[in-house]
């Protein structure tokens, strides 16, 4: 037998889970302790958990809301689904939250989505490219008359994501019990009972939560030095931001708030919004549109 | 040959020791990275690294090249490991002896080949093909190995130094490596070290395994047992002052028990050299 077609039938029974395969069994040499299923075994296993692993690591607090089983129900669909192409297993899990989307299971569940998606947009915020920030003081090297015509850009690490509302909320809770797992081991069976009953209570949020989900709330996720970081935005802050971020000039954006916003002057909002901007790292350069 | 530096004795640079290695420095010589880990845009593995770099002589150890693969080569993979190399300066780049999966898939895991001729000529074509592309000499691995295959047609020793010779590369001995397939495969662990060619040996990783009574899966998550010490000793013995380190991936124990474990190792090397000063007074 081949090379190529040795290789191709051994992959093909660790993808199928099939460590009992008729036709990889038949090449395998004959052990002293153990049949040829046990170690084929070795393969099989190894592969849906180091998936699962990669799995877990990114998304502890979908994991929290839904409950580990139906968490590892999620997981063993996914790794069903989704063999891995990639080369680095950094990225595995990046289409969890499109699976969600597009599954029967998960698809109608909102609230899970959400929080798969800001999950995900901490994990790629984590390892996003590197980029020194301005400070405010930069824009006095601007005169004050060419303010209008500025353009922003901003750290690599930044993504604004549309979730479903209460899925901030939903990872302020879920990490609060992940912790509280960690810092009580669950050996008590005191312990175990408690860690049920809140997942239960998860699982009833997690239930109810797509039909009160009738809105959705707005998140900017980054880097802040070496850790992630994420704000809820404000819709005028978002357009703000969003506009800044595709290089429309500060002027552009100002008629734009103007337009959302008929309270505060537009240009004194904007200034508001540029200063937090600046003071959470989020811009790395200014520089005059054409 | 070029010779490789001696690094003395390292382990695995791992996120969870990050702040002790930090604040105690403690007596490691050098550390070794899985490439993978930071073959990533930047953020905070990028930056200790760099902060690591700055004092310590670091190896990047990957986990991804594929070297047996009948896929062709991932040029994109092996760009970007030539960019690590090249921001780092690693005192060497290794990988395995195994596939990790065709038709374009990425199984995340070693995997086995059989010792045939066919797959030797493939692997060493590709040594090469990855030698020209990086501009180095690569450090190969012996990996553990839980199923043979009956079409081989010599022993992992014979396939392992012949690979080594005709590609010109260089041999990371996993001693634990040795151990586990050894135990899995019934064959004699002591020929497998007596007969890779010694000038080639550049590295040794010792690790623990699981013990699964029919059979040890190579899980670095305990410590390493008195029978791959045992090897140890027999390797040191044959290859002399090449660096080692130890890899600890799971069941992280306190650090200062790995530093005990690397303490056990220059304990032997130095009851090694003192014996020999003896026999040669």
């Amino acid at each position: 037998m081949k090379l190529s077609e040795l290789q191709a039938l051994f992959q093909s029974a660790v993808l199928n889970g099939d460590a009992e395969d008729a036709a990889i069994l038949d090449v395998i040499a004959p052990s002293h302790s153990a049949d040829g299923a046990t170690l084929m075994g070795v393969y099989v296993n190894a592969y849906r958990l180091r998936l699962s692993e990669f799995l877990d690591e990114d998304y502890p607090a979908l994991r929290v809301l839904l409950g580990d089983d139906d968490f590892e129900a999620l997981v063993e669909a996914y790794i069903d689904a989704s063999p891995s192409r990639l080369r680095n297993a950094r990225w595995y899990s990046t289409r969890l939250p499109e699976f969600m989307q597009k599954s029967e299971s998960w698809g109608d569940n909102a609230l899970a989505i959400g929080l798969a998606v800001f999950e995900r947009a901490l994990t790629d915020a984590y390892d996003a490219a590197d980029a020194p920030a301005l400070s405010i003081e930069t824009l006095a090297e601007f005169s004050p008359q060419d303010w209008p015509r500025l353009g922003f850009t901003f750290h690599p690490s930044l993504r604004l994501i549309e979730v479903a509302a209460g899925t901030l909320d939903a990872y302020a809770a879920a990490s609060a019990e992940e912790e509280e797992e960690t810092l009580s081991p669950p050996e008590e069976d005191e312990n175990t009972y408690e860690q049920q009953g809140s997942d239960e209570t998860n699982r009833e949020a997690c239930e109810t939560a797509p039909s009160q989900a009738t809105d959705i709330e707005i998140v900017a996720v980054w880097r802040s030095e070496l850790d992630p970081a994420y704000r809820e935005l404000d819709p005028d802050e978002y357009l703000a931001l969003n506009e800044a971020i595709a290089g429309h000039s500060f002027g552009d954006i100002c008629q734009l708030v103007a337009f959302q916003n008929e309270g505060q002057p537009p240009a004194e909002r904007l200034a508001q919004f540029l200063v937090t901007w600046f003071s959470e790292g989020l811009v790395i350069g200014v520089a005059e549109t054409s | 040959m070029e010779s490789l530096p001696r690094l003395g004795y390292g382990l695995g640079l791992r996120p969870i020791y990050y702040d002790e290695i930090l604040s105690t420095r403690p007596p490691v010589d050098w550390f070794e990275i899985i490439s993978e880990n930071y073959m990533i845009p930047g953020g905070r593995p990028v930056a200790m690294l760099e902060r690591f770099r700055a004092d310590y002589p670091i190896v990047m150890h990957g986990v991804s090249m594929s070297l047996a693969s009948t896929d062709a080569l991932d040029l994109d993979y092996l760009k970007a490991l030539k960019a690590l190399a090249e921001r780092i300066e690693p005192a060497w780049v290794s990988d395995h002896l195994a596939w990790t999966g065709v038709h374009g898939c990425n199984l995340h895991d070693l995997l086995p080949i059989p010792y045939t001729r066919e797959a030797l000529d493939h692997v060493v074509e590709r040594i090469s093909r990855v030698q020209d592309i990086l501009k180095r000499r690569l450090v190969v691995e012996n990996a553990s190995t839980y199923v043979a295959f009956s079409q081989s047609e010599m022993p992992e020793w014979e396939f392992v130094a012949q690979m080594a010779e005709r590609a010109d590369c260089l041999l990371l001995l996993d001693v634990n490596n040795v151990f586990v397939s050894g135990f899995n495969h019934s064959f004699d662990t002591s020929a497998f070290i007596d007969a890779v060619p010694a000038a080639r040996v550049a590295q040794f990783h010792m690790a623990g395994h699981t013990d699964c009574q029919t059979h040890r899966i190579d899980t670095h998550d305990q410590p390493i047992c008195e029978e791959v010490w045992t090897l140890y000793e027999r390797a040191r013995r044959r290859f002399g002052d090449v660096s080692a380190m130890i890899e600890r991936d799971d069941n992280f124990p306190p650090f200062a028990e790995l530093l005990a474990e690397l303490q056990r190792m220059r304990d032997i090397d130095a009851a090694i050299a003192a014996n020999a000063s003896r026999s040669a007074a």
